[in-house]
């Protein structure tokens, strides 16, 4: 992966099992958002390949900023990503009314992007590419831009989702405890440019999990610890 | 003072202003070769509507205007969509066009009525270049500025090209036209009128300059007074047609 001549990333192989939730935390510059970039396929790797089992249709992302287009209101944004996959747009009405409501923005159908809130926006932007039955997710910081409370609820909201609907997650994040309590597995990028795997770590705790629970369990703190001081150790290394 | 009722204190100021007027042309303190009272006015503007000579120059102004505009945003849309699709045309056009927004447009206005005669031809002409180029820069600098996380948003949706220009391009480029449309009518306007007041045997241009000929000011101040109140009403008209199309902004 390079950015303007010298390689931001390097040697980074990782592996999302089927159903697993993984997370790459790093440094910034580490090239994470350049790795989903590559999967999606914005983007090709200089060297190296990306194996995805599942096709290029079945792979969604989902970035800080929503990115609705605007002028289409929050139904039309979520049959959008359907009608994109080739389903009737009448049929696609349907399941994004259902996606809607499902993620609870039932009576919010109508109303513009500009009219949501920031909790909201970010609801319609899941809806969106969950209603297209993804088997893999990538999130590129996607709740960094929420205030406190709406960013918990919205983490629950796509931990229960994604774990119902068995659907695989790379999510690149720069917070920690996000991390810990959401994934299976989680990968360490050391800092850019060449970045590349320095370690990883399984995650113990149980499923299926709620995310804010999850902070309490036995092992958290000590995870938390080992892996915040190695990744202090990467942003220091000079 | 309550804000609420301004519009209240300001017809009050405007119907004094008027009276005084009135009443100093009145007491004969204002040459009516220069200052028509607002009663002679009025009454220039009655005669005109109330002995239907109005309607034909109206009919030539607003038609020239009107095929102006349409003709305009056209060719501005056609050529800014190229301007951004081909590099090669962009280089032609641009100098050019950024030549022709530099200059006051109508200065073209005598040119023109050599090229095209007095007809009407020669005020659409006008009209046209008016507002071809605003809608060219319009739709030029807008296409460059689409929001690329737009397109990226479309394109991780599996859209193709197609995708891209229907639901990402063409929304943009209808956006920034509208947002310009007021604007549009305006130069559409002034372009037919200019054309009108340079050569021409009807409109509310060739009124005016009939009107400077004879140093006749109440036909003149009417007339004035008579284009504001048309270029109000289209603009009101664009301004809603904006206001239901862009309202998701």
């Amino acid at each position: 992966m390079s950015y303007g001549g010298e390689p931001v990333l390097e040697g980074a192989s990782i592996v999302v099992g089927e159903g697993q939730f993984v997370s790459l935390v790093g440094p910034s510059g580490s090239g994470k958002s350049s790795l989903l970039r590559a999967v999606i396929g914005l983007q090709q790797p200089l060297e190296g390949t990306v194996e995805r089992e599942v096709a290029p249709s079945e792979v969604a992302i989902l970035f800080q900023d929503d990115a609705l287009l605007p002028w289409k209101t929050a139904r039309d944004n979520v049959a959008l990503g359907l009608t994109l996959k080739g389903v009737r747009r009448g049929r696609a009405l349907e399941q994004a009314d259902v996606w809607l409501e499902r993620l609870g923005l039932g009576s919010f159908g109508h109303r513009f992007p500009r009219h949501l809130s920031g909790g909201q926006s970010k609801r319609v932007a899941l809806a969106q590419v969950l209603a297209r039955e993804p088997k893999l997710l990538l999130m590129d910081e996607p709740f960094a831009s929420l205030d406190a409370i709406v960013r918990t609820r919205v983490i629950q909201d796509v931990a229960s989702l994604v774990e119902r609907e068995h659907i695989s997650v790379l999510l690149v994040t720069h917070d920690l405890e996000e991390a810990i309590s959401l994934s299976d597995h989680i990968y360490l990028l050391s800092r850019g440019p060449r970045a590349h795997v320095t370690r990883d770590y399984p995650m113990p705790l149980p499923r299926p999990r709620d995310p804010v629970r999850a902070r309490t369990h036995p092992a958290f703190a000590a995870l938390y610890e080992k892996i915040w001081n190695d990744l202090s150790h990467e942003v220091d290394r000079v | 003072m309550n804000p609420r009722f301004a519009w209240a204190r300001q017809l009050a100021a405007f119907a004094v202003f008027l009276s005084v007027w009135q009443a100093v042309g009145h007491a004969g303190w204002l040459n009516p070769i220069y200052a028509p009272t607002p009663g002679q006015i009025g009454a220039a503007l009655i005669e005109l509507f109330g002995s239907g000579r109005i309607w034909t120059h109206l009919e030539a102004t607003f038609g020239a205007a009107l095929a102006g505009l349409a003709l305009g945003v056209v060719a501005g849309i056609l050529l800014g969509v190229l301007g951004s699709l081909v590099p090669f045309v962009a280089e032609l056009l641009e100098p050019v066009m950024t030549l022709l927004n530099a200059v006051p447009r109508v200065v073209l206005a005598p040119l023109f009525v050599i090229w095209f005669g007095i007809g009407v031809a020669s005020k659409i002409a006008l009209s046209f270049i008016l507002v071809a180029v605003l809608i060219f820069f319009t739709v030029f600098t807008g296409i460059r500025q689409v929001d690329r996380k737009l397109v990226e948003r479309v394109l991780t949706l599996n859209g193709g090209r197609w995708a891209l220009v229907r639901h990402v391009y063409l929304p943009s480029v209808a956006a920034w036209v509208l947002g310009n449309l007021k604007v549009a009518v305006g130069f559409a306007f002034t372009g037919a009128v200019v054309g009108e007041f340079v050569a021409a045997s009807r409109g509310l241009g060739y009124l005016l300059s009939f009107a400077q000929s004879t140093f006749n000011s109440a036909l003149m101040l009417a007339l004035v007074l008579l284009i504001m109140v048309v270029v109000l009403a289209i603009f009101a008209i664009a301004g809603r047609l904006e206001k239901h199309l862009l309202r998701w902004k």
